[in-house]
């Protein structure tokens, strides 16, 4: 296989993951060691930007409060104004996590790092990343609707009709899983195109698509963002029936 | 190509076989969660928290300063408004004693007027009455010339008729 491989292939490991043991349990060590990175210049950005507050922004401090009012608008347009605020931690750093990781995978040449296994990308690309945010955001919606609501929130499911009771249910289901196959496909889709076009053409021709991967890339991370500020501002509002893309 | 084909399928079987794969759900997940919710615990203290204060708080600073600016330009206006209104009384007041001196200087005119007009009529009243006087005087003298005349003419006729 490891012979075959670079053969074959070339630059293509699809399904290939670094696994790290940890008391018996299989952890995906290329997820963690990107995943670190980009939590560390999150980290940092926002250390270096809040490290000397001014009432007259510049420089990094005016770009960070413009990420925060743009989360800010995100969140008060889909919660609402009364209800975004406590959320606005959640929806922001959904989107920040998301869009660095992609823009991340998509700018710096981690294919340079040779793993033992598997290979660095955006953590965005395997899909124990893009479940385990949708699924907190799944209980992000629950918690939203059941602390507002009390158990009035379960009325819901058989609001416009009780015959719509099994659709309401599966809606459940199916919020997070189209949020974490979307953001999962797309970005391991952009990079495998990416890599595709490497492999046949190697100069110029895999710019434009490369151009293209941004841009998705950071589309998706605003879509994972607002469809997860949507459904809990959707659960607070209990109006329901409203159905996002 | 079939060489490939099957360089391919073989490699979906290894795949298989070790238990990776793209849709390889295993500890990563929850550890990814608890990261990700760490990393928003700590975006919070460090980027939500602070940074939105600052927001917070700029807001409540321009708008105090725009709501004292406000009643800035109205305390302005109200003082130019008063001011305007002190100089249309100032104004009137003025036209008013304007007025008034000339009514007076019309009056004390007018009764000058009058006075000397009543002055002059009594004095050519007097003047009449003194010329009158005179006249009457010279009538009476006249009258009583004309008698001793009359009486003498009288007298001297007589005379050479008795004569």
């Amino acid at each position: 296989m490891l012979m075959i491989h670079p053969l074959v292939l070339a630059e293509l490991e699809v399904g290939q993951h670094l696994y790290w043991q940890v008391g018996g349990l299989k952890l995906h060590g290329q997820v963690f060691l990107t995943s670190w990175f980009v939590i560390g210049v999150l980290l940092l950005v926002s250390f270096l930007a809040t490290r000397n507050i001014q009432r007259i922004p510049s420089g990094l401090q005016n770009f960070m409060e413009y990420a925060l009012e743009f989360i800010r608008d995100l969140a008060k347009n889909q919660i609402g104004e009364k209800e975004y605020r406590p959320w606005v931690p959640f929806v922001g750093t959904l989107f920040l996590f998301i869009f660095v990781s992609n823009w991340s995978g998509a700018l710096i040449p981690w294919k340079l790092i040779h793993l033992p296994a598997g290979e660095l990308a955006a953590p965005t690309n395997d899909i124990n990343t893009t479940v385990a945010l949708a699924l907190l955001t799944s209980l992000a919606y629950f918690y939203a609707g059941f602390s507002k609501r009390g158990l009035a929130y379960f009325a819901k499911y058989i609001e416009p009709t009780p015959i719509l009771l099994p659709i309401n249910i599966l809606e459940d289901f199916t919020k997070p899983l189209s949020l974490s196959f979307r953001l999962f496909g797309n970005i391991l889709a952009d990079e495998l195109v990416v890599a595709v076009l490497v492999l046949l053409v190697p100069l110029f021709v895999p710019l434009p698509v490369m151009v293209l991967g941004l841009f998705t890339s950071a589309i998706q991370a605003l879509i994972f963002a607002t469809l997860a500020a949507a459904y809990i501002g959707e659960a607070i509002e209990g109006h329901g029936g409203e159905e996002h893309g | 190509m079939m060489n490939f084909v099957w360089l391919l399928a073989v490699e979906a079987a290894e795949t298989v076989e070790e238990g990776g794969g793209l849709f390889d759900l295993d500890a990563t997940l929850p550890l990814m969660a608890v990261q990700f919710v760490l990393l928003a615990v700590a975006l919070n203290a460090l980027f939500y928290k602070p940074l939105g204060k600052v927001l917070d708080e700029r807001d409540g600073y321009i708008s105090s300063n725009q709501v004292d600016a406000a009643e800035r330009l109205a305390k302005a206006e109200q003082i130019a408004k008063q001011y305007q209104q002190e100089l249309a009384e100032t104004r009137r007041q003025a036209q008013a004693v304007i007025a008034e001196a000339q009514e007076e200087a019309q009056k004390i005119a007018s009764q000058t007027v009058a006075a000397a007009q009543q002055e002059a009529q009594a004095q050519r009243e007097q003047v009449q009455r003194e010329l009158d006087e005179q006249k009457n005087q010279a009538m009476a003298t006249l009258e009583q010339q004309v008698d001793g005349l009359s009486q003498q003419i009288l007298d001297k006729l007589l005379g050479s008729l008795a004569a």
